[in-house]
C-alpha cells in the first residue's frame, strides 16, 4: 500500500488526473441523466418550425419568418403538436406537401447522403494524409548536426549578438 | 457633375492600374529597376482615382444628385444621413467603389512600408499582382458594375432610399467596411506569395514581410462578421444572430482559411515545413474572398442578405476561376524549390497540434462550402431542389468544434519538437480543474444535456491553458507578457472561448413563444413577466413607427415596432432586446391588429449569455491588436523546443528514401 502512495509511484502522479476524470464522468452523468423539465408543447413547436423553411421567402425558416403563409404554417404545427403527432409525422407531412426542399435537414438517402457523407470521407482522408506523413516522418533518420553545421550555428549567433537585425530584409535563412 | 467626377475616378484607377501592371510587368522581366519603382506613382494614381470615385459617389448621395443612377436607384431625401452616408455600400455597384478605395489604401500602405525595397523583384511582383486586383475591381466599375450611369430624373422625383433593413441600425455604418477591410486586406499576403512563387524566393522572408498584413486583415475580418452577426440579431427580429445562411457563410469561409493559415505559418517560421501547405491555405483565403462575393453578389443562392442581384457573376466566377489555375499552375512549377527537407518529430508536440488544428480547420471550411453549395450542386446535376440549413450546419459542425476546444486546452502548454506524457500531467492539470469547475459551475445554476455542459467544460479547460500562458508570460516579462503574436494570441483564444461558450448556451437553451395580448394583459415566459402596456406612434422623415410597448420584468418600456416606410410598401419589424449578462429577452411584433382593441402579436426570445459573443468579438480585436504589437525580441540563445536525445541512433543511419 505505501509503495502505492509512495513519492513518484503511478498513482501520486497521476492521482490528481484519475480525479479529474472520475469527477468529469460525474458531472457529465447528472447533465445527461439528471431530471430536466420536458420540452414543452411551445418548444417542440419553435423546434419543428425552426426546421421547416418558409415557402414563400429566401433563405429563412418558418420560425424566423413574419410572412402570412409562415404564421399559418407556425399556427398548424402547433395545431399538430397538440394532436400528438411526432416531429417527424409533422416535418414528413411538409415535405409530401411542399416537396423534399421545404426541410432545411436534407435527408440521407440518394444523392442527398453525400451532403451527409462526404464531410466524413474528407475528414478520414485528412486524418489518414497525418497518419502517412508521420509514419514518413519516423521512419526518416534523425539529422545529425555535423560540426560544418556548428561552425555555422556559431558564426551566425555571434554575428546576431553583435547586430540583432542583420537581416533587414527578413529573408531568414535560406533552406 | 459628380456623374463626370465618378467617371474620371473609375478611368483613372484603371487606366493607371494597368499601365501600372505593364510597366512594372515589363521592368520585372526586363531587369529595369527604374521601371519597377514607378509602382509607386501608380500605386498612388489608383488609390486616387478610387478615392475620387467614392468622394463623387458621397458628393452625389449627400446632395442628392439623381442624375446618377446609383442614386435615383438607392438614395432617398427622407434618409437620415448617417444611412444615407452608408448608402454607398447599400448596395452593389457602390459596394465595389469601396472595395476598389480599400484596395487602393492597401496598395498604398504596401507602397509606404516598402518603400525602400520596391525594386526587390519580390516587392515588385507582389505589387504587380495587386495592380492586377486593381485592374479587375476598376473593370468592374468601368463595366459591368458602373456605379455611375446617368439618369434624367422627372421633375420632383424622389428616389425609394436603401432598403428598409439597411436604415434600421446604425451598425450598418461599420459592418460592411470593417469586413471589406478583413476582405481586401487578405490581396496583401495573396499578392506576396504569388511573388514569392514567381520570384522562387519560396523561404520564410515573404512570410515574415506579411505576417503583420495578415494579422491585421484577419483581425478586420473577425470584427466585420462579429458586427454583421450583431446587426442581423438587432434588425432581422427572428431571435438569432448566426442562421448559416450562404451570405454568412461567404464571409465565415476565408475566416476559417486565415485562421487555419495564421497558425500553420508558425510552423513554417520555426521548422521551415509545410511551404506548399501555406501557400494554398493563404491562396485559398483569397479565392473564397472573391467567391464569397460572388455567393453574395450574383443571386444564386437564396439569402437574406442577399441586397442585390446583378450580372456581374460571370465576372467573378472567372475571376475565381483565374486565382485558383494559377495559383495551382505556379505551386505546379515551383513544386521542387517548395519541398522542406524537414520533418516533425512527435505528433504531441507544438507542430504536431498545428496540424491537427489545420485539418479541423480544413475539415470545418469543406462543411461549410459543401452545405453552401450543396444545393445549387443538386439542382444543376439532378434539377431536384434541396435545403441545407442551421440543423445541418449545427449537427455537423458541433463536434469540430468540441475537438477544436480541446485542442485549444493542451495546444499552447505543448513545447517545439516533442513532449512528454510526464510534461502534459504536470502543466495540464490547473487547466483541467478550471474545466471540471466550470462544468460544475453549469450544472449547478441549472444547464443540463450532454454537449452543452462538456462544451462548457472544454471551453474552461481551454481558458485555464491561454490564462496559465499569460499568468506565466507577465510574470517573466511585466506588462510586455500581454504583447506579441503568442502572448496577444492567448488573448484572442479566451475571446473565441468567450463566443464558444455564448453559442453553445444560446443555441441549446434558446426559448421562443409568440403571445397575443391586449393592452394591460400580461404573459409569464421563461421566467420573464412580460407587460403590455400599449402603443405609440412615431412621425419619422422615412417612415411611421409603430411602437408597441411592454414592460419586462417590471424595466422598460421596451418598445419593438413595426416599421412603414414612405417609399415602398414594405412593412419593417425592429426588434428590441432587453440585454443582461445573463440572459437576453429579445420581442419582436408579428402583427398588430389593426381597429380591435389594439391587440398584438409579439415574439419573445429568450436566450443564455448573447451579450457575451459582441463581449468576445471584442476581446478577440483587443488581443489581435496586442498580437500586432511587436513582442519582446527572443533571446537567440533561450531554449524553446524539447532537447535533442543525446543518444546515439540504434543502427547506422540508411539512406533517406
Amino acid at each position: 500500500m505505501s509503495s502505492l502512495l509512495a513519492k513518484g509511484s503511478p498513482l501520486r502522479r497521476w492521482g490528481p488526473w484519475i480525479a479529474v476524470v472520475v469527477v468529469a464522468v460525474g458531472i457529465l452523468s447528472i447533465a445527461t441523466f439528471g431530471t430536466r423539465s420536458a420540452p414543452t408543447a411551445q418548444d417542440r413547436v419553435s423546434t419543428i418550425s425552426r426546421s421547416v423553411k418558409c415557402p414563400v421567402c429566401s433563405g429563412e425558416s418558418v420560425a424566423e419568418s413574419n410572412a402570412p403563409a409562415s404564421q399559418e404554417i407556425r399556427r398548424q404545427i402547433a395545431e399538430q403538436v397538440q394532436q400528438g403527432q411526432t416531429d417527424e409525422e409533422i416535418r414528413s407531412f411538409y415535405a409530401a406537401k411542399y416537396g423534399q426542399a421545404i426541410l432545411l435537414t436534407p435527408s440521407a438517402s440518394g444523392v442527398n447522403a453525400l451532403v451527409w457523407i462526404l464531410p466524413i470521407v474528407a475528414f478520414a482522408i485528412g486524418i489518414a494524409a497525418l497518419v502517412i506523413v508521420f509514419r514518413r516522418w519516423s521512419s526518416m533518420p534523425a539529422e545529425r548536426a555535423t560540426d560544418e553545421d556548428r561552425e555555422l550555428v556559431d558564426n551566425a549567433l555571434r554575428a546576431e549578438a553583435d547586430d540583432i537585425d542583420d537581416d533587414p530584409h527578413g529573408e531568414g535563412a535560406s533552406r | 457633375m459628380n456623374l463626370a467626377l465618378g467617371r474620371a475616378g473609375v478611368t483613372l484607377g484603371l487606366a493607371a492600374a494597368v499601365l501600372g501592371v505593364i510597366t512594372v510587368g515589363y521592368g520585372l522581366v526586363r531587369k529595369r529597376p527604374d521601371l519597377v519603382r514607378l509602382s509607386r506613382w501608380y500605386a498612388a494614381l489608383v488609390f486616387l482615382g478610387g478615392f475620387v470615385a467614392a468622394f463623387a459617389m458621397e458628393r452625389a448621395l449627400i446632395t442628392r444628385d439623381f442624375t446618377v443612377k446609383y442614386v435615383a436607384d438607392n438614395g432617398s431625401t427622407k434618409t437620415p444621413a448617417l444611412y444615407n452616408f452608408a448608402t454607398m455600400w447599400g448596395a452593389l455597384q457602390g459596394s465595389i467603389i469601396l472595395w476598389a478605395l480599400i484596395l487602393g489604401g492597401y496598395l498604398v500602405a504596401v507602397v509606404l512600408k516598402f518603400r525602400k525595397r520596391l525594386a526587390d523583384p519580390l516587392v515588385g511582383w507582389a505589387l504587380f499582382t495587386m495592380l492586377i486586383v486593381c485592374v479587375f475591381f476598376f473593370g468592374l466599375m468601368a463595366g459591368p458594375a458602373n456605379p455611375f450611369k446617368g439618369f434624367s430624373p422627372p421633375v420632383g422625383f424622389d428616389g425609394p432610399g436603401p432598403n428598409p433593413l439597411l436604415q434600421n441600425n446604425p451598425l450598418m455604418a461599420f459592418h460592411p467596411p470593417m469586413l471589406y477591410l478583413g476582405y481586401v486586406g487578405f490581396t496583401v499576403p495573396f499578392a506576396f506569395a504569388i511573388a514569392a512563387l514567381i520570384t522562387g524566393r519560396v523561404g520564410e522572408g515573404w512570410l515574415l514581410a506579411t505576417r503583420r498584413w495578415t494579422l491585421i486583415a484577419w483581425g478586420f475580418l473577425t470584427v466585420g462578421i462579429i458586427l454583421g452577426s450583431w446587426w442581423s440579431y438587432e434588425v432581422l427580429g427572428w431571435g438569432g444572430y448566426w442562421a448559416w445562411d450562404p451570405v454568412e457563410n461567404a464571409s465565415f469561409l476565408p475566416w476559417l482559411t486565415g485562421t487555419a493559415y495564421l497558425h500553420s505559418v508558425l510552423v513554417q517560421e520555426r521548422r521551415g515545413m509545410l511551404r506548399v501547405w501555406n501557400i494554398s491555405l493563404l491562396c485559398a483565403t483569397f479565392a473564397l474572398t472573391i467567391l464569397g462575393t460572388w455567393i453574395t453578389r450574383s443571386g444564386v443562392l437564396e439569402s437574406v442578405h442577399a441586397f442585390t442581384t446583378s450580372s456581374i457573376g460571370i465576372a467573378l466566377i472567372s475571376f475565381f476561376a483565374l486565382i485558383v489555375f494559377s495559383t495551382v499552375g505556379l505551386i505546379g512549377w515551383r513544386g521542387d524549390r517548395l519541398r522542406s527537407p524537414g520533418r516533425i518529430d512527435s505528433p504531441l508536440s507544438r507542430e504536431g497540434a498545428f496540424l491537427a488544428n489545420n485539418v479541423l480547420f480544413a475539415a470545418f471550411a469543406f462543411v461549410i462550402l459543401l452545405g453552401t453549395l450543396f444545393p445549387l450542386a443538386v439542382e444543376a446535376l439532378n434539377n431536384d431542389r434541396v435545403s441545407v440549413g442551421v440543423p445541418y450546419f449545427n449537427r455537423m459542425t458541433m463536434p469540430i468544434g468540441l475537438t477544436l476546444l480541446f485542442l485549444m486546452a493542451i495546444a499552447p502548454v505543448l513545447p517545439w519538437r516533442k513532449a512528454s506524457a510526464e510534461l502534459l500531467r504536470h502543466r495540464l492539470i490547473w487547466p483541467a480543474w478550471i474545466g471540471i469547475g466550470s462544468m460544475i459551475f453549469a450544472v449547478i445554476v441549472g444547464a443540463r444535456g450532454f454537449i452543452p455542459v462538456l462544451a462548457f467544460g472544454l471551453g474552461g479547460f481551454a481558458a485555464g491553458s491561454a490564462g496559465r500562458q499569460i499568468a506565466l508570460a507577465t510574470r517573466r516579462q511585466g506588462w510586455r507578457g500581454f504583447v506579441g503574436r503568442a502572448n496577444g494570441g492567448m488573448v484572442v483564444h479566451l475571446g473565441v472561448i468567450i463566443i464558444a461558450m455564448a453559442f453553445a448556451a444560446s443555441t441549446s437553451y434558446v426559448r421562443q413563444a409568440e403571445f397575443t395580448l391586449t393592452p394591460g394583459q400580461s404573459a409569464k415566459f421563461a421566467g420573464h413577466t412580460l407587460v403590455y402596456e400599449g402603443q405609440n406612434v412615431k412621425q419619422e422623415s422615412a417612415k411611421i413607427v409603430d411602437q408597441v410597448l411592454i414592460r419586462i420584468d417590471g424595466t422598460g418600456p421596451w418598445a419593438p415596432s413595426l416599421n412603414k416606410f414612405a417609399n415602398g410598401n414594405q412593412t419593417i419589424g425592429t426588434p428590441s432586446v432587453r440585454s443582461t449578462f445573463t440572459d437576453d429577452v429579445a420581442l419582436s411584433v408579428i402583427d398588430i391588429k389593426d381597429g380591435e382593441n389594439g391587440s398584438v402579436t409579439i415574439r419573445v426570445t429568450v436566450q443564455p449569455l448573447i451579450i457575451w459573443l459582441w463581449i468576445g468579438g471584442g476581446v478577440m480585436a483587443f488581443g489581435t491588436l496586442l498580437a500586432v504589437f511587436p513582442g519582446r525580441r527572443r533571446n537567440p540563445l533561450d531554449a524553446v523546443s524539447a532537447p535533442l536525445s543525446v543518444e546515439p541512433p540504434k543502427k547506422p543511419t540508411g539512406v533517406t528514401p
